[in-house]
């Protein structure tokens, strides 16, 4: 018989935002893996359909939502399906597959009870070969994505070449069922509760702090005829998204990277400091600044290796004196975090429950403008048969953003980092995006030449 | 199975290393890899196996696994 499970609090964030924004579009997740080599389509598609077997949140169905819109999932014991092949080559150019990809990754999964996961084998131009992936977010997120992407080239270089087979990937089910374990135990449950309700009762009602500065919480106000309100609107219907990426290079990367372990610091936590040292500065010097923080609850060899969606937001707010140096404001911002990581099993969805209940926060507003996750794992193929080849990998996005800015930090192969910033073009233009870079920069790299350097100076400097 | 067994277990699923082999001398973020979250989620990990209350001031000082035995030792 059977088996259905509810969906965990980082599905149901997914499965919540398709439900509010009414369109599948917004959990949508692509990425194309491609090598400028002649790739044997064959054993290819033989390693994906056994990828199928492997790895079990692939085979995901999530049932029709209920008056509620709550929706159960299931898994299938098999997806036989053929694994298709497009050839692209007849466009000329990567750049002209890669806009045609990006229109394949707005494609929506719009029924119940069907397969949530496409992959396509891709011939490309310029030579390149690989395989197109096209998933719901609540299947899987991006740590997830880049291992299966792994075990896809590990089972292939063990098919064609005679390398090692990969180790067997930890059972999704399995983890599912203590993931639902744990959330049903009522005893952390109730910490959890009380550390987020604690940070209400200890800071109070938070406060808007926007990317292009005051003049979007002050018509917010305007707009509810509320001259104390602290939240502001958020887009619900204009959801087009376009992406601005900066690319830092390997030297100051280092730097960065360089900071960090010297001073026993997170780069999430570097990040977080960066951003909100920049929305500070355009919001008059604003001390309560929170910013969505993605967390990929993976720590467990288990949790690594079993798929699923598991990245879940939590808000990390905090209020920074502008006397405060940069270390220490990191500091203050790193035990913030380790808090939350310890209560990260509670579902996001209640914070916002209690918020609205407590300050009367009014519909579609939020206290957050920023969202950032920081990916410390690449795309990469590591595997030596397939070394010295030229690697294509690019993320698409779904082209529907439920956020006004959401940031993706990621590692490139050379050393450097990738900052992908995600905006609405309803209210934001690559110009806000080119502000925010190039503040982010100069802040973080002025506190790490002199981190006793006040947050105020430096917001001052910059 | 002993409670430092056990406990080891529990790291080693953290860590993908085998129980038997982790010692007490070993550090959680150096030796054997923990980040931030992962040592955060550790400590809740033992709240629920062990029935013991952990505040984030407890992970202040820990470093080692020899130092969490004790930390555990006293809770219980």
């Amino acid at each position: 018989m059977r088996e259905y499970y509810p969906l965990t609090a980082a599905q149901k964030m997914h499965h919540n935002w398709i439900i509010d924004y009414k369109t599948q579009q917004v959990s949508g997740v692509s990425v194309i893996v491609s090598l400028q080599a002649p790739l044997d389509f064959n054993v290819l598609s033989r390693c994906i359909k056994l990828e199928y077997e492997r790895y079990g949140c692939m085979r995901i169905r999530v049932t029709k939502p209920d008056a509620d819109g709550n929706s159960k999932q299931y898994i299938v014991k098999k997806d036989t399906r053929e694994i298709p092949v497009r050839d692209l080559t007849y466009l000329g150019s990567l750049k002209a597959a890669d806009d045609l990809m990006q229109k394949m990754a707005y494609e929506t999964f719009d029924k119940d009870n069907i397969p949530l996961c496409d992959i396509t084998l891709m011939r490309l131009p310029e030579g390149y070969n690989g395989f197109f992936i096209h998933m719901d977010h609540r299947l899987i997120d991006s740590c997830g994505l880049v291992i299966m992407v792994e075990d896809i080239i590990r089972l292939y270089t063990h098919y064609k070449f005679g390398s090692d087979f990969p180790e067997p990937l930890a059972d999704f089910e399995s983890v599912l069922l203590k993931d639902l374990k744990k959330a049903s135990n009522e005893k952390r449950f109730l910490k959890d509760k009380k550390f987020w309700e604690d940070q209400l009762d200890a800071l109070g009602e938070p406060l808007y702090s926007d990317i292009s500065g005051p003049k979007v919480l002050e018509e917010a106000r305007k707009k509810h005829k509320n001259k104390k309100l602290r939240s502001a609107d958020i887009e619900m219907k204009d959801l087009h998204v376009e992406v601005k990426d900066y690319f830092l290079e390997p030297g100051p990367t280092k730097n960065l990277i360089d900071f960090c372990m010297n001073h026993n610091l997170s780069m999430t936590n570097l990040l977080l400091l960066g951003m909100r040292t920049y929305l500070s500065k355009v919001n008059n010097g604003q001390e309560d600044i929170t910013i969505q923080n993605f967390i990929s609850r993976r720590s467990t060899h288990d949790e690594w290796t079993s798929g699923g969606s598991r990245t879940i937001m939590f808000p990390c707010r905090t209020v920074i004196s502008a006397d405060t140096d940069f270390l220490d404001a990191a500091y203050e911002i790193q035990n913030v975090q380790n808090r939350i990581y310890m209560h990260s099993n509670y579902d996001p969805a209640l914070i916002v429950d209690e918020m609205r209940k407590r300050y009367k926060t009014p519909e579609h507003t939020a206290y957050e403008s920023c969202y950032l996750t920081y990916q410390p794992l690449p795309v990469k193929i590591s595997s030596p048969h397939l070394k010295g080849i030229n690697v294509h990998a690019k993320w698409f996005a779904n082209g529907a953003a439920t956020k006004k800015m959401y940031l993706t930090v990621s590692h490139t192969p050379d050393g450097g980092m990738n900052f992908s910033y995600h905006y609405q073009t309803a209210h934001l233009e690559e110009h806000d995006m080119e502000l925010l870079y190039y503040y982010m920069m100069r802040i973080l790299f002025k506190g790490i030449a002199e981190p006793d350097m006040s947050l105020g100076e430096i917001m001052e400097e910059v | 199975m002993s409670k430092e067994m056990e406990f080891k277990t529990i790291v080693a699923q953290y860590a993908n290393v085998n129980a038997e082999d982790i010692t007490n001398d070993m550090k959680f973020r150096e030796d054997l890899g923990f980040t931030s979250l992962d040592f955060m989620s550790f400590l809740g990990e033992l709240e629920d196996t062990f029935d013991v209350e952990l505040e984030e001031e407890n992970a202040e000082g820990v470093y080692t696994i020899g130092d969490a035995l004790e930390l555990l030792e006293k809770l219980s």
